[in-house]
Formats: C-alpha cells, structure tokens, sequence
C-alpha cells in the first residue's frame, strides 16, 4: 500500500519500487517456507537451540564515530544529489539485508501483547497514517505540496533544508536502524 | 486556527496519544504494552523484521535520495 501511494503522490519511482520489492520477497519466502515445511515433515531436524542475549546495546565507539562522519558527510551533500542517494540507498539496503537473515542469537520471547494493547497502538499508527493521507488528498493535487495540509514529509523540509538538519536527521536515523537490528 | 495550525495540531495530538500510552505501559500491572514490547513481537518474524526495517529504511530513501 506505502508503495502504491508512493507512487501516486509523484515520487521517484525507485521508493515505490523498493517497497513493492521487499513485499515481493517476503511473499516468496513465505511460498517457500510453506512448501519447505510440507516437504519436511517425516524428517524434520531437531529445532535449534535458541540462546538468549540481552536488550539493545550501544553500538560499539568506533561503529559511532563512523556514524556520526557518515551523518557529516552525507548532511552536507546536497538533497537528493547522487551522492548522498547512493550513500543513503547502500546503508538501507545493507540493513535490510541484515534484517532479513535469521538473527544467530534471540532474545527470550517477550510477553505477548494484549488484545487492548495491541488495538490501542494499532489506532495511534492507523490514526496517523489516515491524518497523513487527509493532508495528502487535500493538496492541489498529489504531486503540489501545501502549506495549508502539510503532510510529515512537507513539515519535514524545512529541517531538511539545511545540511545540519540533515546531519542530525541521519544521526536520528541511523540510531533508530541501530536498535531496530539489535532487537 | 488556521487549516495549516489544525493540521499540525492532529500530528501532535497523534504524537501525544502514543506518548500517554507509552507511559501508561510503564505503570505496574498495566495491560498497555510498551511500544519496545510491540516492537520486540512484531519482529519475532522475518515477515515483521523485513517489514519494520524495510519502513525505516523507506523513510531515509523518501526524504533525501532521488
């Protein structure tokens, strides 16, 4: 759906494309997965042991100092030059190459959520994502921002605009990615 | 207030309700579950890993590369 939209509102191709590929990969895997299992009922392996480790921990020095260098150096390019698409591009994509395999090493399994927990953050993201789309659908048209609907991306530019605010948007982002992959 | 005030309000609004409910998870006994807690079961598979990453990886590509 995100890639459907990104699509419809105009942006480069490549951002619909990335999502409609991951979705493509996840469905494939899932296919596989099904027809693995069924193949592999009479001689299944023994399930792997699984180890536990602790919650997030901080990245190690010199993984921050190199993050904080990439935020420097890729802030002051200018947005949506080459450079800093590519530099941008190969972290995302290292990242979700890394998400993708299975982690060697699992957290115990946490408490599962409650249904009411579950339906109250379910209408916190839906909530955003429906006030987001408004903002979008109230434009001049899909591909004119506006200042009386800015959406997050519209209110976002002004930060953007400048290469400190992208540096530390990067630094925010890659912090995020951090403790996304450590989970 | 004007519809560009209005707008940003419903953003903050959004952003408080999720910041209420991440407090009310830290209180004891609470069955509002921490946004980290939601975090760790979505991605206990790689569907619900690939997806969060593929999401936060889309944020980078969608505000700064061509």
């Amino acid at each position: 759906m995100a890639g459907v939209f990104d699509l419809l509102s105009g942006d480069f191709l490549i951002h619909g494309i990335v999502l409609f590929a991951v979705a493509g990969a996840l469905l494939w895997d899932a296919r596989s997965q099904r027809v693995r299992t069924s193949a592999e009922v009479v001689d299944a392996p023994p399930p792997a042991v699984e180890t536990t480790r602790p919650g997030p921990s901080l990245p190690p020095s010199p993984l921050v100092i190199a993050g904080v260098a990439f935020a420097i150096v890729v802030g002051s390019f200018a947005r949506y030059s080459w450079p800093a698409s590519l530099a941008v591009f190969g972290v995302a994509a290292a990242a979700v190459a890394i998400a993708w395999r299975e982690p060697r090493t699992r957290r115990s399994p946490p408490e599962p959520v409650t249904r009411v927990g579950a339906i109250a953050w379910t209408t916190v993201f839906v909530s955003l994502a429906l006030w987001e789309l408004t903002a979008l659908l109230l434009q001049p048209s899909l591909t004119t921002d506006s200042y009386a609907h800015p959406t997050i991306s519209v209110l976002m530019d002004s930060v953007l605009a400048s290469p400190i605010g992208r540096s530390a948007f990067l630094v925010v982002w890659l912090a995020v990615g951090w403790v996304l992959l450590e989970r | 207030m004007s519809s560009h005030d209005l707008t940003v309000a419903g953003y903050l609004a959004i952003i408080a309700c999720g910041v209420a409910l991440e407090v009310l998870s830290r209180r004891p006994r609470s069955r509002i579950p921490s946004f980290g807690r939601v975090l760790s079961s979505v991605m206990r598979t790689r569907a619900g890993r690939v997806g969060v990453v593929a999401g936060w990886a889309w944020l980078g590509l969608h505000l700064l590369v061509r």
